[in-house]
């Protein structure tokens, strides 16, 4: 997931392109969305595993790579945004209307330097994070 | 009073940031409103083709590209200096409606539902999508998914993409409809028609008959008496895809009507030293502060501001709603800013009903969807009706249609001025001298900033993904923290 000219913000959709030119398994799609909230739901569909990239600002060191589980989202924080609702809702809102969501879903967050200013380019530690990142995404799914 | 300064490091968090200043005897003294803004665009369009723009701008916001890339492509047609193929123009405002039909559903069930369905001050925990369905059923909650879902696969065969369209190009589309898809298209359309029917049952049987939801939406502390802007075409009826730009008063009067290409001509744009925003005004009126009234250059752009600006709908189901909905509220104009969820709605049945006109008109399927541009004019602006206010999309560029100069208002901005004002009276009206300020009064006050529905996308993306906010109460004269609360944060 991510935002191709906003910076850091387009490792998720880069780590994306860089896996599509790799071998990976049968039955494993790769695809890229730039939006978030209820399209996700639309995307998640009818896969048992989904795994995420998306870059994240926590006040971690640059570049530092978190695995979530989607079950680490839960509790509390299912405010009504402004604009979108998180994964989470998209995920139990799929479920309450009795879809066929992912029961496994893992997020791999990289923490971002710059996702506001407008650049095609990532920066130096989230490039060289995106390639660790490849690798703990195919290791994820079962790829050689 | 103390001046206060914003400290810049807030830009970097990608988070809004609402401050309320109380006086000593409890009361509001002001409220400052931040958002961080994006920064560098017009640098980096400089250079690249014009035509690749309807591509980039949709990227600016992950929920509205639709309304980009319209805009950019009318721009666009503008800089080439080409009259777009009439079935282009259709197709474009095909999809366009659909888009209205999907954006405003969401709006209402998703984010302005759990207010009003679930009701403002409830749990938290229960006040979001999960506990409208909850409240409404999982039947509507199915209707809603198909709704959305359709709109999806209807904009992906016009546009070619289900998120992003890609469909405009100079002088029109780069696609003609097929029979087949035709029939999909009016099948869609008549469904999102009956969707648009229902969604206004709701509201009238949930929120209006609800005496305490109707008091809300009268009640002072969310009325504004502004000026209103939204696109008219000739018979003065709201038009989200093309038109003149109609700006009326608070007394109903229209101040304004101008081609979308002599925006500047019209609208000037004022700064505060706190802020990274800008506030437009009307130049005929002039920029008087943060206040109502004649003679405030201060205007709205929203479904609300839309219905306010025109003179009726386009279409009969619709135009009743809306003969419906100000006798209702009193007559024109309406000033109240909750009633926007309202607007929505009649808004919504009208995007179905003429997406649905578009689809059953024959022409759509004419193979002739473009026209191509034979000269280059180099200078272009496109304007259209995002849903959350009028956007407009200027461009330069050189004798090859290189970008020399990139300028944008987009919907939200022209509401600048009017969020701030809106933040600061609810939060008068409802933080008074021993108000225990909880979690319930802080929504309130958010519901007020929620109406605009404001679209800062891009600027707040966080894992995972809603926009975080942080609402600040302080003592004005010590600055100290009475209480803060945060989303997302």
């Amino acid at each position: 997931m991510g935002n191709p000219i906003l910076s850091d913000d387009g490792v998720g959709l880069y780590v994306a392109e860089r896996l599509r030119a790799t071998t990976l398994p049968d039955g494993v799609d790769v695809r890229q969305s730039e939006v978030a909230g209820l399209r996700l739901l639309e995307l998640l569909r009818g896969y048992d595993k989904v795994v995420i990239v998306d870059a994240l600002q926590s006040g971690r060191e640059a570049g530092e790579v978190v695995r979530y589980e989607a079950r680490d989202f839960t509790g509390g924080h299912r405010y009504s945004s402004a604009h979108s609702i998180g994964l989470e809702t998209a995920l139990e809102l799929g479920r309450t209307l009795g879809y066929d969501m992912p029961s496994d879903v893992t997020v791999f967050a990289v923490e971002a330097v710059d996702v506001e200013t407008f650049a095609e380019e990532l920066s130096p530690p989230v490039a060289e994070a995106a390639e660790r990142v490849i690798a703990l995404v195919r290791a994820e799914v079962g790829a050689a | 009073m103390k001046k206060v300064t914003v400290d810049p490091i807030t830009r970097l968090e990608g988070h809004g940031k609402i401050e309320i200043f109380v006086n000593d005897a409890g009361e509001v003294a002001n409220v400052y409103f931040q958002i961080p803004e994006l920064r560098g665009f017009e640098r980096f369009c400089v250079g690249r083709p014009v035509e690749e723009l309807a591509r980039i701008t949709p990227r600016i916001c992950g929920v509205c590209p639709e309304a980009h890339h319209m805009a950019a492509s009318k721009a666009i047609d503008a800089v080439y200096g080409v009259t777009p193929a009439p079935t282009g123009v259709k197709l474009r405002e095909l999809l366009y409606n659909t888009f209205f039909v999907t954006d405003h559903a969401t709006h209402f069930y998703v984010l302005a539902g759990p207010d009003f369905v679930v009701g403002p001050t409830a749990d938290p925990a229960e006040r979001n999508i999960l506990g409208v369905i909850h409240k409404v059923g999982l039947e509507t909650g199915g209707a809603v998914i198909k709704a959305r879902a359709e709109a999806a696969e209807l904009i992906s065969i016009i546009g070619g993409k289900q998120i992003h369209p890609v469909c405009g190009l100079p002088g029109g589309v780069s696609k003609a409809l097929s029979a087949e898809e035709r029939d999909r298209a009016v099948e869609i359309t008549a469904s999102h028609v009956e969707f648009a029917k229902f969604s206004l049952q709701l509201f009238d049987d949930i929120v209006l008959g609800n005496n305490d939801y109707v008091d809300l939406i009268k009640s002072d502390a969310f009325t504004h008496s502004t000026y209103y802007m939204g696109l008219v075409d000739d018979n003065n009826h709201v038009n989200f895809y093309d038109g003149k730009v109609r700006v009326t008063g608070p007394d109903g009067a229209e101040l304004l009507k101008f081609e979308g290409k002599d925006y500047l001509e019209h609208l000037a744009e004022h700064v505060e030293p706190y802020s990274y925003l800008v506030y437009p005004y009307l130049k005929a009126v002039g920029w008087k502060g943060f206040v109502d009234g004649k003679d405030s250059g201060v205007y709205r752009a929203s479904p609300l501001s839309r219905l306010n600006a025109a003179d009726g709908m386009a279409t009969p189901l619709a135009q009743a709603e809306y003969e419906r909905y100000f006798s209702t509220l009193g007559g024109k104009p309406v000033h109240a800013t909750l009633a926007t969820h309202w607007a929505r709605l009649v808004e919504m049945l009208y995007a179905a009903e003429r997406a649905h006109e578009l689809a059953t008109d024959p022409d759509i399927i004419n193979p002739d969807v473009r026209t191509l541009p034979t000269g280059i004019v180099g200078e272009g602006v496109g304007v259209v009706e995002a849903p959350r206010g009028t956007l407009y999309h200027h461009y330069k560029t050189d004798d090859q249609g290189m970008v020399t100069n990139v300028n944008l208002i987009v919907g939200t901005t022209n509401n600048n001025a009017s969020i701030s004002m809106s933040l600061k009276k609810a939060a008068e009206g409802l933080i008074k001298g021993g108000t225990e300020i909880g979690e319930g009064t802080l929504n309130m006050i958010e519901m007020a900033f929620r109406a605009y529905d404001p679209c800062f996308g891009c600027a707040t993306h966080a894992l995972p993904g809603e926009m975080p906010l942080e609402v600040t109460v302080k003592k004005e004269r010590t600055q100290e923290v009475v209480t803060t609360v945060r989303r997302y944060l």
